[in-house]
């Protein structure tokens, strides 16, 4: 008898998911009516704005003046245009965002890490847009709808290219598509005048060195993608792996043997101090030509966007340019 | 009523401090409600939180969104995993078993976890159902492997030697993706962040074998006193077995599928629970059930108000509250 | 009673001398083989089997292939086949010391124990480095399996064997809990942190090599000198008792060397698991159960295993490298569960 009713009980659950799939289909086509509506009354000004996001559009009818970012590329982009945040989802360590980017923006309450930001602290914080991580976030969506409208974009696994976007977007949410769009051009020129230091064509393999371990960036990365728009060239791993990083061994890193070698870094040991004293290290390219260069592991990695793309730039030409 | 179906031994049991303990528990269950509703990243008074409960409070969100559904989903778990934990308990006859050795939590895991990093565009939504899948599927196996004549002890090391092998496929997938390690992890935990209303309605039709697992539990009882006595008494033990172990690994893989693995809850909860009113199950299972669902209502209160705005997984805390308890238990049992 | 659950098919009796030396011999082969195999195999830089050869018994030369064979694949290769002699031959005088045939240091928590001193120390205290990792590995380690036995009353007369796997898993369970948490509050060395506790021997230099040797040699020749008492205990502790043994010496003994070994080995390698359960099951199969001949079977298999696990992680992912001890585990889990169908 027992059985029969374990067995059974999976059908309501299958039965209640297919409903609220079905009354969310229905909501997301009321609100498109709705917003049509409203669109063809034109009862609102020309305020009401939609933009193309990860979940398809989204639409917002103020200027939003209260945001919470819940990925570090959102508060770059906010930087960008000088919009400071409410909240930002910073593992309670300010520190690890761009100096750059905390100086443009204000001061902002810590909502908690980037992968369970504290949904209370959003709340009490009462913005009046939230921006969210497509993969991260999926799962509060529906409840960090109910706090504000959600933006949703991809900031993990993003190219540079899509970045550049994203920030597009942001800029137009937030009100200033016209300070977005003249700063993503001064981006691109600066980026250009960048390249024109650069030596063209140089390989160049951005690594992160942990205490054991060291990560390749492959071709497919945000910072692999930064370093090919300045005109260098990323060796790929393998040119079967989709991968964004690499775990590597010294052995692979002999065979990849790269003309130059940027290490991100963090506090702490790292595994290349360990592998300095070894007779391969010396073996590489890169070693010999004393073409080996440590940078701000949080800036490199933890950091994508605007502010944070021209950073690496900037980092990029110091070392080509220095005797 | 039940009392007249017992066996005499346990009739040496006085009433009323039993009854004291059982309203102390309760009491412990308001009062973890009560704090897990004013307290976190923002603390409430209990106006507010009153307020909060209608639509047109300030708080609205916070308690009547995000707090309260939070609340009613660790109840619902922790008795869910506490009553698994009894059942299995009961069944193999060992204070060390624990719905974690079925292997359910892990096979959950693996198929969570599969789910994250070979599909990592799959929708969340679907996670749930992997991990209950997964949880099912690993007891199908359990089950093909030991075939249902296999003694109990033989059973619980076929469990762990099938959640070794889904730990080491969880190991070598994260192994294989670093990028996914964090969020696997997190899922691997047990968290109940995030988690909404819309988990509790999932949730419902489950708490059904909770009922179940009391109707079994005069079985349970004779089941205790070893196979052979309870065939005596008219009890099927192989039949017992297999259905309380049936309605274990239901109530462990609900529970997986929507909080991840919290650890320790359903080893320690029914330990807690045989220390304050014995072993008859009539009263040792909602005994449990109560415990589980306060021990986690405090681990998860704990998880969000320890390091505000950081919030940890419950998981976290269940191990570090339950593990050393457990510990001290054992060398004292021993 | 002990005898029969830990026999197997073959009689001991049978594989005595003649074929004893043989298979021996064979099992070197294959061993030198595996070496030789792992010293070119699978390489992200061309290497030929002939390079390698030429790379050991020829003049140094700076070419990068000769450098790479000596300064990375020799130390690792060698680093591999002790770290899993070590392993098996602690398995072996876990399963005689507690007469169970699931005795191992990854069902017992030892491997747990000791991961989880080293995630504490690398994510609280790194600037101990690795000096501090290997003393947390030791005692992390230590504790476990001290822990373990207590639960499990492992000492008493007729101790359930379930009992004391149970007792493992619990222990390993909340080290496993406790690491993750660990890992999780430090997200930064999430990945390292999971390399380690699966066990790899891609960093394994001579520096590694140099630390490992003294400690591992010591500890096997220990293991050998205690075959005797162990083939002694394996006949029921009133029996040993009744030969003159004095039962709380030697157990104490055994389980100092099975800590050093695992140590030694978690130190140099990570937490290695299954090598232990496996390999002594195989060697038995093989070579009878007199520990005497057991315990070197056991060096050479958990040697030749470990050094297949590392070619074969380099394989699978090619030419990124998957942990040996990933590797291990999946092999070795469908065994574990084999063992549990036919051994209890």
């Amino acid at each position: 008898m027992i059985f029969s009713r374990f067995v059974s009980s999976p059908r309501p659950t299958a039965l209640s998911l297919n409903t609220s799939c079905f009354t969310g289909l229905q909501r997301r086509l009321a609100a498109a009516l709705a917003l049509m509506a409203l669109t063809l009354l034109g009862s609102l000004p020309a305020q009401a704005l939609t933009v193309t996001d990860a979940r398809g559009s989204f639409t917002i009818d103020h200027v939003p003046q209260r945001v919470v970012a819940l990925e570090n590329s959102f508060v770059d982009a906010l930087a960008a245009v000088r919009v400071s945040p409410v909240g930002v989802a910073d593992d309670n360590q300010p520190e690890r965002l761009l100096p750059e980017v905390r100086e443009a923006t204000g001061p902002w309450q810590s909502v908690g890490t980037r992968s369970q930001p504290s949904l209370e602290m959003i709340a009490a914080l009462k913005p009046d847009l939230i921006i969210a991580d497509t993969s991260r976030h999926a799962g509060v969506y529906n409840e960090l709808r109910k706090i504000a409208p959600t933006l949703m974009l991809q900031s993990r696994r993003e190219t540079y290219a899509d970045n550049l976007k994203s920030a597009a977007i942001i800029g137009e949410v937030v009100g200033k598509k016209a300070e977005m769009q003249a700063r993503l051009q001064h981006h691109q020129a600066l980026m250009a005048s960048y390249a024109r230091q650069l030596p063209q064509g140089k390989v160049v393999q951005f690594a992160v060195a942990r205490e054991n371990t060291l990560y390749l960036h492959t071709p497919d990365s945000y910072a692999g993608g930064v370093i090919q728009s300045l005109g260098l060239k990323v060796p790929s791993v393998s040119a079967t792996d989709q991968q964004e990083s690499r775990q590597i061994s010294l052995e692979q890193m002999l065979a990849i043997n790269p003309d130059y070698l940027v290490v991100g870094t963090y506090a702490g040991n790292s595994i290349v101090q360990q592998w300095q004293t070894e007779p391969l290290w010396q073996a590489l390219t890169a070693v010999q030509n004393n073409h080996v260069y440590t940078v701000d592991g949080n800036a490199w990695v933890r950091s994508l966007g605007i502010l944070a793309a021209e950073h690496m730039g900037a980092d990029l030409v110091r070392i080509f340019t220095q005797p | 009523m039940s009392d007249l179906t017992c066996p005499s031994r346990h009739r040496q049991l006085t009433l009323s401090p039993l009854q004291q303990r059982v309203w102390l528990l309760a009491g412990l269950l308001l009062i973890a409600i009560i704090a897990n509703l004013c307290l976190g990243a923002v603390d409430l008074t209990l106006t507010q939180v009153w307020q909060g409960l209608s639509a047109e409070g300030e708080q609205y969100f916070t308690v009547h969104e995000y707090r309260l559904p939070r609340i009613a989903l660790a109840i619902g778990v922790g008795a869910m995993l506490a009553t698994a934990g009894v059942l299995v308990q009961g069944v193999i006859r060992n204070p060390l078993a624990s719905p974690d050795i079925l292997g359910v939590s892990q096979g959950a895991g693996l198929a969570a976890v599969s789910l994250m990093t070979l599909w990592p565009h799959a929708s969340i939504q679907l996670l749930p159902w992997a991990a209950l899948a997964g949880g099912f599927s690993a007891a199908v196996l359990l089950w093909l492997v030991c075939g249902s004549k296999a003694p109990p002890i033989r059973m619980a090391l076929t469990g762990v030697a099938l959640a070794a092998l889904y730990s080491s496929t969880i190991d070598f997938l994260l192994l294989t993706r670093p990028l996914d390690i964090n969020n696997a992890l997190l899922w691997l935990t047990g968290s109940l962040w995030g988690r909404g209303w819309q988990q509790l309605y999932t949730l419902l039709p489950w708490l059904i074998l909770l009922p179940a697992a009391l109707w079994l539990s005069h079985r349970l009882n004779l089941m205790g006193l070893g196979d052979d006595s309870a065939t005596c008494l008219g009890v099927r033990a192989p039949r017992v077995r297999l259905l309380a172990l049936a309605l274990a690994v239901g109530l462990t893989s609900a529970a997986v599928s929507l909080c991840g693995p919290i650890s320790f809850l359903g080893l320690v909860s029914p330990h807690l629970a045989r220390q304050l009113v014995g072993g008859r199950h009539q009263r040792l299972l909602p005994v449990a059930m109560l415990v589980g669902a306060v021990l986690l209502l405090i681990a998860d209160l704990v998880a969000r108000i320890i390091h505000p705005p950081i919030e940890l997984p419950a998981g976290i805390m269940t191990a570090l509250i339950g593990a050393p308890y457990f510990l001290w238990l054992l060398l004292k049992l021993r | 009673m002990s005898l029969t659950t830990i026999d197997t098919a073959t009689s001991p009796r049978r594989a005595a001398g003649h074929a004893y030396g043989w298979r021996m011999l064979g099992l070197l082969s294959l061993l030198l083989i595996l070496a030789w195999v792992g010293l070119f195999a699978w390489s992200a830089i061309p290497l030929s089997g002939t390079q390698a050869m030429q790379a050991l018994f020829s003049h140094p030369t700076a070419q990068v292939s000769d450098v790479v064979v000596r300064q990375l694949r020799l130390p690792r290769v060698l680093v591999a086949g002790l770290v899993g002699a070590c392993l098996a031959t602690a398995g072996a005088l876990m399963q005689g010391l507690t007469r169970n045939p699931l005795a191992s240091p990854g069902v017992f928590g030892v491997n747990a124990g000791a991961a989880l001193g080293v995630a504490l120390v690398s994510t609280y205290a790194g600037w101990m480095g690795v000096m501090g990792q290997s003393s947390a590995a030791i005692l992390g380690g230590g504790v476990a399996w001290t822990l373990v036995m207590l639960l499990g009353a492992a000492w008493r007369p007729g101790a359930d064997k379930g009992r004391l796997v149970l007792a493992g898993v619990a222990v390993a369970a909340l080290c496993g809990a406790l690491t993750k948490a660990s890992i999780i509050l430090a997200e930064d060395q999430a990945a390292g942190v999971l390399t380690w506790l699966a066990g790899s021997v891609a960093n394994a230099r001579w520096t590694v090599w140099y630390n490992l040797w003294p400690v591992a040699t010591a500890g096997l020749l220990a293991a050998l000198a205690l075959a005797p008492s162990l083939n002694i205990l394996a006949v029921g502790d009133e029996q040993a008792r009744n030969l003159g043994m004095r039962l709380g010496w030697v157990r104490l003994a055994v389980g100092i060397v099975v800590l050093v070994l695992v140590s030694a080995s978690v130190v140099a390698a990570g937490s290695i698991a299954f090598v232990g359960l496996l390999v002594p099951h195989m060697a038995r199969a093989l070579f009878g159960i007199d520990h005497r001949k057991l315990l070197p079977a056991c060096c050479l298999l958990g040697a030749a295993l470990v050094m297949a696990a590392d070619i074969l992680g380099r394989a699978v992912a090619f030419p990124s490298e998957t942990p040996a001890g990933a590797v291990l585990a999946l092999i070795g889990a469908p065994w574990f569960i084999y063992m549990v169908r036919s051994r209890t």
